[in-house]
């Protein structure tokens, strides 16, 4: 049943293309989400209040207004504020998919801040003050003594995370990107085999969603504290 | 998380795939039997199938077409509100016995519900701004135009219009919209659902005076149940003879209503649009 489905060329390029799109705005998304939440963390461990309160402020935002209210605010909202010409451009370049890129590594930044943020409070202060004691700089003792032992306490829920960005990338068929979902949405659009056609889709962020397991699963025994026996 | 715990959740997932296949008998004796028409319809387009503001409850011609033929069946309806993507799976699953939701006819569709005889028809359209200098389709190539997930003004765009870009969004507003903030130069909508739309755009807005389709807009049935289409193609027939379907329309969609557009295709068997 599936298979015939899947036979129809136009079936197949629309799901191939929803693939490579799901893929594209999933890593795209984590990479600038990853990078921005170190930033937001590092905001929050500031020693100005005011910093502290602008990163916190970015954070309860993300983490309390529903996904699809925020690509909306992006795509709706915030893109008509800019210059005309400058809209013109982004419609003309894929808005959709710009859009949603910037909506959703902010959302799923926020999340991921927070983790490393916990991260960061389960190493003992003792360390940062023994590199500081060594003469490291504040830098060298951020970035190479605290972020990655803050990384490995933490990587469990990032790969948590990671999941669930996976799956947020589906909020993008709402402002009109064919992503995996959007493609089945739109063949079970045209045949009405529903069952089908969300079965092919299910297996797919299964499938998609186990490797992401498996990635986390070998780095956590990879980078696992290895204690005297 | 091993390979044998994988394997395991593998084999889980296609043994739930395996549950839930219902079996069913002849629909239409059960309903005989029940006493009651589950008919569904939409809740969120006027003036088909909507939330009246006073009463709080769905009315519309969708609503009132269901009435009807449960009237001429000789059962009591049971209203079921559902969403768009919600009507093919209420039909197979048996949740509900007939659909008047908007269900344009296509060929592919046919295969996985059966359609009974169309009971109107409506032009597609593609609505443009006035001051675009837009005025056939062909000033649409490589341009955008937008539609919404799961109609059939979606389909029709991208056949009509191979060469502009169709960008789809999950309800009517959010594609209306996106057309009025100029992210697409066009929006595609059947003339009914659409001259509500024109009316937001204070005369910014107009439809190309052309039309990507006709669409054939027919009820739904599960596929297999002879019995109950041929009844629900009975009473549909018994009311355009007696002037119902008629009345019915002309309330939601007479010169005097919100939204005037005449009926001008009577009941058309659906073997019409097999070709």
């Amino acid at each position: 049943m599936a298979g015939s489905l899947l036979a129809a060329p136009d079936h197949r390029a629309l799901l191939s293309g929803g693939l490579w799109l799901t893929g594209l705005l999933f890593v795209m998304s984590w990479l600038l989400a990853v990078l921005l939440a170190c930033g937001i963390a590092g905001l929050r461990g500031s020693r100005f209040a005011v910093l502290r309160a602008v990163a916190g402020v970015v954070v309860d935002y993300h983490r309390n207004v529903p996904g699809v209210v925020q690509i909306f605010v992006w795509y709706f909202g915030i893109s008509a504020l800019l210059p005309s010409g400058m809209q013109r451009w982004i419609n003309r370049h894929d808005g959709e998919l710009l859009l949603a890129w910037i909506a959703l590594a902010l959302y799923a930044a926020a999340y991921i801040s927070e983790d490393l943020r916990s991260g960061f409070r389960a190493i003992a202060p003792g360390q940062g003050e023994a590199a500081a004691a060594l003469g490291l700089t504040p830098w060298q003792t951020a970035l190479k003594v605290l972020l990655p032992q803050a990384v490995r306490a933490a990587l469990p829920a990032l790969v948590n995370q990671t999941l669930a960005l996976f799956k947020a990338t589906t909020l993008a068929l709402t402002i009109g990107v064919v992503d995996l979902l959007g493609a089945a949405v739109q063949i079970e659009n045209q045949t009405f085999r529903t069952f089908e056609v969300f079965g092919i889709v299910s297996v797919a962020y299964l499938a998609g969603s186990w490797v992401i397991m498996a990635g986390g699963y070998w780095l956590n025994r990879r980078f696992a504290v290895v204690t005297a026996r | 998380m091993g390979l044998k715990g994988i394997t395991l959740r593998l084999a889980l997932v296609l043994a739930a795939g395996l549950i839930g296949t219902t079996a069913q008998a002849d629909q239409l004796a059960d309903i005989k039997a029940r006493g009651t028409l589950i008919c569904g319809t939409l809740t969120n387009i006027e003036p088909l199938g909507y939330q009246d503001a006073q009463t709080r409850q769905i009315v519309g011609f969708d609503v009132d077409t269901c009435a009807a033929v449960a009237r001429q069946l000789g059962v009591k309806l049971e209203h079921k509100g559902i969403a768009l993507e919600q009507r093919i799976p209420e039909l197979a699953l048996g949740r509900v016995d007939l659909v008047a939701a908007a269900l344009g006819y296509t060929k592919e569709r046919a295969e996985q519900i059966a359609f009974t005889s169309a009971h109107y028809q409506v032009p597609i359209r593609v609505m443009v701004k006035t001051a675009a200098g837009i005025n056939s389709f062909k000033d649409l190539e490589g341009k955008r135009v937008s539609a919404v997930t799961g109609a059939t003004t979606e389909l029709y765009a991208k056949r009509g219009l191979p060469n502009t870009q169709v960008v789809s969004f999950q309800t009517g507003p959010a594609a209306f919209l996106a057309f009025m903030q100029d992210k697409t130069d066009g929006f595609s909508t059947s003339h009914t659902a659409g001259l509500g739309f024109l009316r937001e755009t204070n005369g910014q807005g107009k439809f190309i005076n052309d039309s990507l389709a006709w669409e054939p807009t027919a009820l739904g049935v599960k596929k297999g149940e002879a019995a109950l289409l041929a009844a629900v193609n009975g009473a549909l027939q018994a009311i355009e003879a007696s002037g119902e379907l008629d009345a019915m329309w002309n309330k939601w969609y007479g010169p005097a209503s919100k939204f005037p557009f005449p009926r001008e295709k009577k009941l058309t068997p659906i073997e019409a649009f097999m070709n």
